[in-house]
């Protein structure tokens, strides 16, 4: 019965080793998970970077409908700025999947529930890197740029303009993750960097203190995706979604839409909503 | 009159004034109907010459015990109770009981000197709290409302709510030492559960094994209920009589009997502690230990009066539970259902004996009858009854007990290898995918909802099952005469 039990074992696994044919393009989720921030990155061969894990459990039932059942391993989660509606959901991926490391900009949080954060990476022994702006991430031909905080803004009293801003480059397609940041930090970007980007992750789920003009008419992203549920301070505000327009943005939200898919391959990226 | 049949009946009896006090009938007339009662018997016991009536006279008088037990009881209860309402105090109170999880946390608090007595408070989902902590708190406890709620809370021995007070934790692990141990060795559990499978199976696993419900999605909930599949992850006789038989099968082999009969009950005993002892499971408990003693000392076991002594028991240590606790109504009202309703439905309409393919015709006699004697509770209370839940129970009831053993076995492999939990999970993801599909399923089929009944009406309802299982027993029993 063992003997059985363990062939199959074996059959599965080398099953599973042989026949999983690799990826090659790279798909970035927006996830629908309310009010908050929560994108996943898969890159070539099944990599997998989860940046943010928003307000609550709700992240978990959107990454059990990407994911396979056994597919229970982060390569990287990072995350952006230690507020609430970015981190909570972590706190539930750390304690069930397996993490290779959790990358944060080193402020704490001052939320109660950050405690249970650090505790879930202490307890699960998830390594911490400490990444800032000019850190680099290297995967075959995808790469992580950190583009901010810099020494000065990481001291911000605002913890959104603490925000770690990454801009990803893969399939030759550029992908800006700006977090929570607000105008100032923008203005810094485009006066540090010369950015042209297709995605922009809106900022700060489309609030009115930041997507300023001077800012997008500099990155002149093709594709807009707003991370934004029920909320009371008027997100995304109309402010917003007209500069978007403006610059001809093609504009997609997390509340109408539901989880926003990108496929990403020689430079062409497809849009799929699941709403 | 036998030995057995008076425990039964003096058990009966004072459940039965138990009962009437519970429903709110004073104490003069719950005095003036048992004196009627005894009268009743005395006459019958005058015109037939049976002893039995005689019997049944003296054994009336006990409704009268049964009533003032439940005063006295209540009393009791209220009487060590010190809460200051309506006021906003600081106060130091211990985590009783298992904190049911979720968005927010639900405690169970037992007030620290000067003042007395529990308290229900929620607080968010963060920071956590853990059995045994002593917290101290800053708020406003207030009565709990409406009066049915009240009850419930007051049958847990629960008087006040406190919401989202400050709450700082003072110290750790004040409570008892078995507890605090059983409780984190569930959550080690349920950590290698939701570590090695998706989320909602996860949540579905941990709710058939460990009756953990606060997980559940509000989507799932609703599902489960709509198809009639929610008592599988509310811990019913069903989880327990799964444990119990496959613990002794296994044990039995390597063991002696008595040894095995030691263990089991320990296992048995544990587990109610470590799912927070709810009716269900220490009805479904106590059965199997009287069960599982009656084979060690060679007694025949009368599922008669392991129902009746359970109940009484569990009742002797809290009568509040016989009135104000569904759980407990809707567990004894299935088991009575499946012991005697099952039987009369067989061979009313001839069913073949055999369980069939799978199992089903032994699954769905099970759970027509049990469904049938708790349909009035489930719409007075929940609201709903869903006839399409025969037809899910059928199809899922196969796989619950393999299902159940293999998570208890992942749990176990779990503290071994987080890698082989891993593959196993995937096995079982195969069954919770099948259980999950046909919830979801069964659980959007909403046409056929019987939701409106009233107490009258389940009153009646009763009196037409109790006489048809009756009038088959007594058609069988003229039908073997005339063989005769």
């Amino acid at each position: 019965m063992i003997i059985l039990f363990l062939v199959i074992f074996d059959v599965f696994v080398w099953g599973r080793v042989i026949f999983s044919k690799p990826i090659e393009d790279s798909e970035i989720y927006f996830l629908d998970v309310g009010q908050g921030d929560s994108e996943l990155v898969i890159l070539p061969n099944n990599v997998k970077v989860l940046i943010d894990g928003g307000p609550n459990s709700r992240l978990l039932s959107q990454l059990d409908s990407i994911l396979k059942p056994f597919d229970r391993y982060f390569d990287l989660v990072v995350l952006s700025h230690s507020q609430t509606d970015h981190f909570n959901g972590l706190v539930d991926v750390l304690k069930r999947y397996q993490v290779g490391a959790f990358i944060f900009n080193g402020r704490n949080g001052t939320a109660s529930s950050w405690q249970e954060l650090i505790k879930a990476v202490e307890e699960n022994k998830v390594p911490v890197i400490i990444l800032a702006a000019g850190d680099k991430i290297d995967y075959l031909n995808s790469r992580f740029n950190f583009l901010l905080p810099d020494r000065n803004l990481i001291q911000s009293s605002d913890l959104n303009e603490t925000t770690l801003v990454a801009l990803l480059k893969t399939q030759g397609a550029k992908v800006l993750f700006t977090g929570d940041i607000g105008a100032e930090a923008e203005n810094y970007l485009i006066q540090r960097y010369d950015l042209d980007v297709d995605v922009l992750k809106v900022a700060h789920h489309g609030s009115k203190y930041s997507s300023s003009a001077g800012f997008l008419s500099e990155i002149l992203p093709k594709v807009a995706v707003i991370e934004v549920g029920k909320n009371s301070y008027g997100h995304p505000t109309a402010g917003v979604l007209n500069r978007l327009a403006s610059v001809g943005a093609q504009i997609f939200r997390t509340d109408n839409d539901g989880t926003i898919k990108l496929e990403i391959k020689n430079k062409e990226i497809n849009v799929f909503k699941a709403k | 009159m036998k030995i057995h049949d008076i425990a039964f009946y003096a058990a009966g009896f004072f459940i039965l004034g138990v009962l009437a006090a519970g429903i709110g009938l004073n104490k003069s007339v719950v005095i003036l109907v048992t004196i009627l009662a005894t009268a009743v018997f005395l006459l019958l016991g005058c015109f037939t010459k049976r002893r039995q009536n005689f019997w049944l006279a003296g054994l009336s008088l006990l409704i009268i015990a049964g009533a003032f037990y439940y005063f006295n009881w209540v009393n009791h209860q209220i009487k060590n109770i010190s809460i200051v309402f309506n006021e906003k105090i600081e106060f130091q109170g211990i985590v009783v009981g298992y904190p049911e999880r979720g968005s927010q946390q639900k405690l169970a608090v037992e007030l620290k000197p000067p003042y007395a007595g529990k308290v229900f408070v929620k607080t968010p989902a963060n920071p956590r709290f853990n059995y045994g902590d002593l917290i101290n708190f800053e708020g406003t406890i207030k009565n709990p409302a409406p009066v049915s709620y009240a009850n419930y809370l007051a049958k847990n021995g629960i008087f006040g709510i406190l919401e989202y007070p400050q709450a700082e934790l003072v110290a750790e692990n004040q409570g008892s030492f078995l507890k605090s141990k059983l409780f984190k060795l569930k959550e080690k559990i349920l950590v290698v559960i939701q570590r090695s499978l998706a989320s909602e199976k996860a949540a579905f696993l941990a709710g058939i094994t460990l009756g953990e419900r606060a997980e559940f999605s509000k989507e799932f909930e609703e599902a489960m209920s709509q198809s009639g599949t929610t008592h599988l992850v509310a811990l019913s006789g069903y989880n327990i009589s799964v444990i119990v038989i496959a613990m002794f099968a296994l044990l039995n082999r390597f063991l002696k009997r008595r040894l095995t009969f030691v263990l089991t009950t320990l296992v048995i005993f544990g587990f109610v502690l470590m799912t927070g002892a709810q009716a269900s499971v220490v009805r479904a408990a106590i059965m199997g230990f009287i069960a599982l003693l009656a084979g060690q000392v060679g007694r025949l076991y009368s599922v008669r009066n392991a129902i009746i002594l359970a109940a009484f028991f569990m009742i002797l240590a809290n009568p509040r539970v016989l009135v104000f606790d569904t759980g407990f109504q809707l567990s004894f009202l299935a088991l009575l259902g499946i012991v005697y309703l099952l039987p009369a439905i067989q061979r009313f309409f001839y069913f073949n004996k055999s369980a069939g393919f799978l199992f089903w015709r032994e699954n769905f006699l099970t759970t027509l009858s049990a469904q049938l004697a708790v349909a009035p509770i489930l719409v007075l209370n929940f609201g709903n009854f869903s006839p399409v839940s025969l037809l899910a129970n059928i199809l899922i009831l196969s796989v619950i007990p393999l299902t159940m053993s293999l998570g208890f076995i992942l749990g176990a492999i779990g503290f071994v290898s987080y890698y082989f939990s891993l593959v196993f999970g995937w096995f079982i993801n195969l069954l919770l995918s099948y259980e999950v599909f046909i919830i979801k399923f069964f659980g959007q089929l909403d046409f056929l909802q019987i939701d409106y009944f009233s107490g009258f009406l389940a009153f009646v309802y009763y009196l037409i099952l109790i006489i048809f299982v009756f009038c088959v027993v007594f058609r069988q029993k003229g039908s073997r005469k005339l063989m005769n």
